[in-house]
This record gives C-alpha cells, structure tokens and sequence, in this order.
C-alpha cells in the first residue's frame, strides 16, 4: 500500500460522529437555546434597571423610591458580556487545538482549530455589534479608541487574517502548520494587547470603567447567559465540525474514485 | 405625566432602537452561520448520493461483465 | 553568499568525527555568526533593500508633508510627530521584511540552509539580527530625515534624545515578529499583503506603546513623568515574551 493510499483510507475512516460530544451536542443545543432564552427574559423582566444621572427628584414606581434615570440601554451588557467571553473562550480553544496539532501533525487537529477559529470570529462579530449599540447610544459616537474596544478591532483583524491566510496557502501541511502559528501567536498577542492599552491612557480618551460592582440579580442573569452562550457556541463548533469532515469525506471518496 | 416620573424615563424611548438592533443583528449573526452549516450539509449529502449511485453503477456494470 | 555556504559546509564537516581530533564541534554562536555573516554580505553586495527602503523612507516622509500642509502646526504637533515617526517606521519595515525571505526562497537557498544540521532557532536568531540591523541602519537615515523635514513645526523638549530606547526597542520586537511573520508569508499567494495583513494587528501593542514613549519624550513635562517608564516596560515586556514564543515556534514555519 503506498503511503498515498494510505493517507486516504485514514481520512476515509477519520470519526466524524459517535464520540462523546456528539452525544451531547442535542441536550448542550436545547440547554443552550434554554439558557440564553431565560437570561433573556431575567435581563428584561426581573433584574431592575440600573440608575444613571440623578433628576431632580423622587418619584415612586411599583413599590420603590427612584431618584435616577433609567438605564435601558445597560440592557445590552446582559448578552454583551457573555458573548464576548465566549469568543476568548473560543479563541483559547483555537490556540489549545493548534498547539496539539504542531505536538501531534494530526490533521484532525487543525480542522478543530480553525472551527474553532471560526466560532471566535462569530462571536467576536456578535460582541462588536452589541458593543456598538450600546457605545452608539450611550456615548453619542461609533468608535472611540477604548482600551477594551481596541482590543477586540485587534482580535478581530487577527482572527480575518488567520483565515484569509489559510485561504492563500495550498499545500494543507504548510497551511496547518503556519496558521496554527498565527493562532498561537494571536491568543498571546490579545492579551498583551488589553493590558498595554489600559495601562498607558491615551491623553484623548481616558479609561472608561463600564460596569461598576453587579448586583446579585445582574450576577445571575448574566451567569445564566453565560452558561447558555457557551452551550450555543459549543453546539455550534459540534454542527460546523460535523459539517466539515463530512465535506472533507466525501471530498476523500470523490478522489478514491475518481476514475 | 409627573415630570420627575417623565425625566427618569427620558432615556427608554431613545434607547429602544440600539437595544432592539443589538438584540436582533446578534441573532442574525448566530442564523447566518446556522445557515451557512445547513448549506454546507446539503451540499456534502447531496455529493455523497451521487456518489454513491454512481458506485451502484459501476457495481451493476461489473456484474454484467461478470456475467458475460 | 557563495563564500557563507562554502564556509558553512566547511563547518559542518568538521563536526563528522572522522576528520580527525583537531576539528572542534562548531559552536551555536559560530553558527550564528556565519549564517548572519551570509545575510548581511548578501545585502551589501547589491544594497537594493537598503536603497529602497531608504528611499521609500523619503517618499513617506514627503506623503507626510503634503498631508500637514494645510494644518498650521504649532506645539500640538509634538503631539502628533511621535505618531507620525512610528508609521514611518512600520511602512519602511513592512517594505524590508517583504524582501528579507523572499531572496532565501529564490535560488533554493532556503533548500541548502535547511539540509545543514543547524537549529533552527540559530537560523532565526540571524535572520532577526540581520533585519534589525538593517531597519537600524534605516531609522538611522530616516529619523534625522524626519527631523530635518519637521523640526520648523515645534520645539521639542529637552528630553527628546532619549527617544532611540523606544527606537531600540520597537526595532527588536518589528525585526523579530517580522521575521517569524515574513517567514510564514512567504509561501502565501499574495504574500506582500498577507505579511501587512498579519503584521500590523500582531504588533499593535508594541506599536502603542511605543508611541506614547516617544510621544512622552517629545512632549516632555507631565507626559513624561506619567507615561515614559510605564510604556518602556511594557514594550520591553512584549519584545520578550513575544520574541520567545517567535523563536520556539520557528520551528514549525520554516521549511515546511
């Protein structure tokens, strides 16, 4: 058998379904769908508003004294945060897989990484459009060179880089084994990234602290999301990863008989 | 309404619109991609079947051979 | 760069046993020296890098004058200078390591270099010493070039010599990144963009920090005091962790 052969029928026979996590991508979907929905619902229904500027006064709603604002638009945190978490949890999961793959040259290793990748980018667009919304409202511009906004423009440039590198490379090997490098490098940059830029304020735009201390309510709802968001995103990377090795499978026969 | 009541309130009316388009674009992000697997599954099932008719084939002809 | 394969053959021979107990095992720094001697004779051979990299230097510079040209600049642009000087920097590098690998990969070199048994960290040691050399050999044309065009606009604070740290030290971590990041991108289609679209976003905070640096040194006054210390440290801290992590993954890039 000469080793081409050899190199087909193993990714004929690659698992692509079967192993533990596919059998709990269906209940980590529905705990996913379940979880965002009730944080969704806490966020809106149950956790009180939080008070901006004080008015002029005191005025009683329900059956407590108000004295500031009302802060809807701090509504957003609520799934601003468990989003952006998740996309550096996916990118540390990105990073994790590509070290594995350069320690073991499986390939199975770098289709993880760059689902994984992949999922990162999703969730770090997700976190840009929250976090744009809420910075469009609360402080009247679109972008403003903020520590934590800066390094999310970073991470998400890397992370378009990583993938329009992989698109620029044909052999996979090198292609493997290059963007592994560039997530390594890209989990280490970030947070290098974040930390220079809060601590050398630009003279222009101080630090902005958003949230303050969270109340036990706020906690827990975005707790909730955040268990949610990573169930989402965990079914997510299980669907996108089954997708992909079936494609390449299939890919694999069309080359066996080919003629 | 009370104007202190009105003043606590000023800010819901104006928000709405960034908290309903930042609610709503994340879901669409989250469907897009869903959608873009569902493609790429369809395309990859429908790839497998005609593969695998074409094997039915190629199976049929060598049985004919056989046969001969 | 005839001359350094030939040498370096030479000293991989002598590490085989049978040439007889006189031969010493070449040591990394030998290696290193050699490999960098190669580079840096192959560059002053032609100086094309250099002279294009110099003059590119020049051409940003007078981008940059037609684009203050209608500003009427007084002390706020020491404000802005430091800035300015930093993209002058990242563009004329981004030229150079364009080139760096590329020149490896042309003739096969790259081929011969790999089948030596050198480490491969001693082959990106030289490759970033070389690069850093060459940017400093730039930075020193271009930055009093950058002064000569730019010094009718403020008057700089005392401390400004105190500069060529963050200089130095930008120049390190560019020149080692670069050369990890040019390694990588020189297989790519379109690789001249690839490195640009790799190496801005990675080297940001370097860059950042950087800036206020010189910014401080420009400025002088509260600036300095404030900002000066905490940003060298933390450039200093990137160049080190990034730089190690550039070296171990090498490994994996080159020659694959």
């Amino acid at each position: 058998m000469s080793n081409r052969d050899r190199g087909q029928n193993a990714s004929l026979r690659l698992p692509e379904a079967g192993q533990w996590p596919d059998k709990i991508a269906l209940g980590v979907t529905i705990a996913g769908i379940v979880c965002t929905t009730i944080g969704f619902l806490l966020a809106f229904l149950w956790v009180p508003p939080v008070g901006g500027a004080t008015v002029s006064g005191v005025a009683l709603i329900g059956d407590t004294m108000v004295s500031q604002k009302m802060l809807i638009s701090q509504k957003i945190f609520y799934f601003h945060m468990p989003v952006a978490i998740t996309s550096f949890v996916a990118l540390l999961f990105g990073a994790y897989y590509s070290v594995r793959y350069l320690m073991t040259n499986n390939e199975r290793f770098d289709t993880c990484a760059a689902i994984a990748m992949e999922i990162a980018l999703l969730f770090v667009v997700m976190t840009m459009i929250t976090g744009e919304m809420w910075t469009r409202f609360e402080w009247g511009v679109w972008w403003t060179w903020e520590p934590r906004l800066t390094t999310y423009l970073i991470l998400m440039l890397i992370v378009i880089a990583y993938f329009v590198l992989r698109n620029s490379m044909s052999s996979p090997e090198a292609r493997a084994k290059a963007s592994a490098v560039v997530a390594i490098l890209a989990c280490i940059d970030v947070p290098i990234c974040l930390m220079i830029t809060r601590l050398i304020p630009s003279s222009i735009h101080p630090v902005v602290l958003r949230e303050g201390g969270m109340s036990p309510e706020m906690g827990l709802c975005v707790g909730i999301t955040v268990v949610g968001m990573f169930c989402l995103g965990f079914a997510l990377y299980r669907a996108r990863f089954r997708q992909v090795r079936l494609t390449q499978r299939v890919e694999a026969l069309k080359e066996t008989f080919g003629d | 309404m009370d104007p202190i009541l009105a003043d606590i309130y000023s800010t819901v009316i104006p928000s709405a619109p960034y908290i309903i388009a930042a609610y709503a674009l994340l879901w669409v992000a989250l469907l897009v991609y869903l959608l873009m697997i569902a493609r790429g599954t369809k395309k990859a099932q429908a790839q497998l079947q005609l593969l695998e008719e074409a094997m039915e084939d190629v199976v049929v002809e060598e049985i004919i051979i056989e046969e001969e | 760069m005839e001359w350094g394969w030939r040498k370096l053959v030479a000293v991989q021979e002598s590490k085989a046993p049978r040439m007889g107990a006189l031969c010493k095992t070449p040591s990394a720094w030998m290696q290193y020296k050699t490999l960098l001697k190669k580079d840096l004779q192959a560059e002053f051979r032609t100086k094309d890098m250099l002279v294009s990299m110099g003059i590119y230097a020049l051409l940003v510079i007078v981008v940059f004058g037609v684009a203050l040209s209608f500003a009427r600049p007084g002390e706020e642009f020491l404000e802005v200078s430091g800035g300015l000087l930093w993209a002058l920097v990242v563009f004329t590098s981004l030229l150079g390591l364009n080139r760096s690998f590329s020149r490896e990969t042309e003739n096969g070199c790259l081929e011969g270099l790999l089948l030596t048994p050198l480490d491969r960290g001693v082959i990106f040691l030289s490759k970033a010493t070389a690069n850093l050399l060459f940017l400093a050999v730039v930075e020193v044309i271009a930055v009093p070039l950058y002064w000569v065009f730019f010094s009718s606009f403020a008057q700089v604070a005392p401390t400004a010599p105190l500069m060529i740290v963050p200089l130095v030290l930008g120049s390190i971590g560019i020149a080692g990144i670069g050369t990890l990041l040019s390694t990588i991108t020189a297989a790519t289609r379109g690789k001249d963009v690839m490195l640009a679209l790799l190496f801005v976003p990675i080297i940001f905070p370097l860059l950042y920090a950087c800036v206020a640096a010189t910014t401080a040194v420009l400025v002088g006054g509260a600036l300095m005091d404030s900002t000066f210390a905490t940003s060298l440290a933390l450039a200093a801290g990137y160049d080190v962790i990034m730089l190690s992590a550039a070296w171990v993954l090498y490994d994996f890039v080159v020659g694959v």
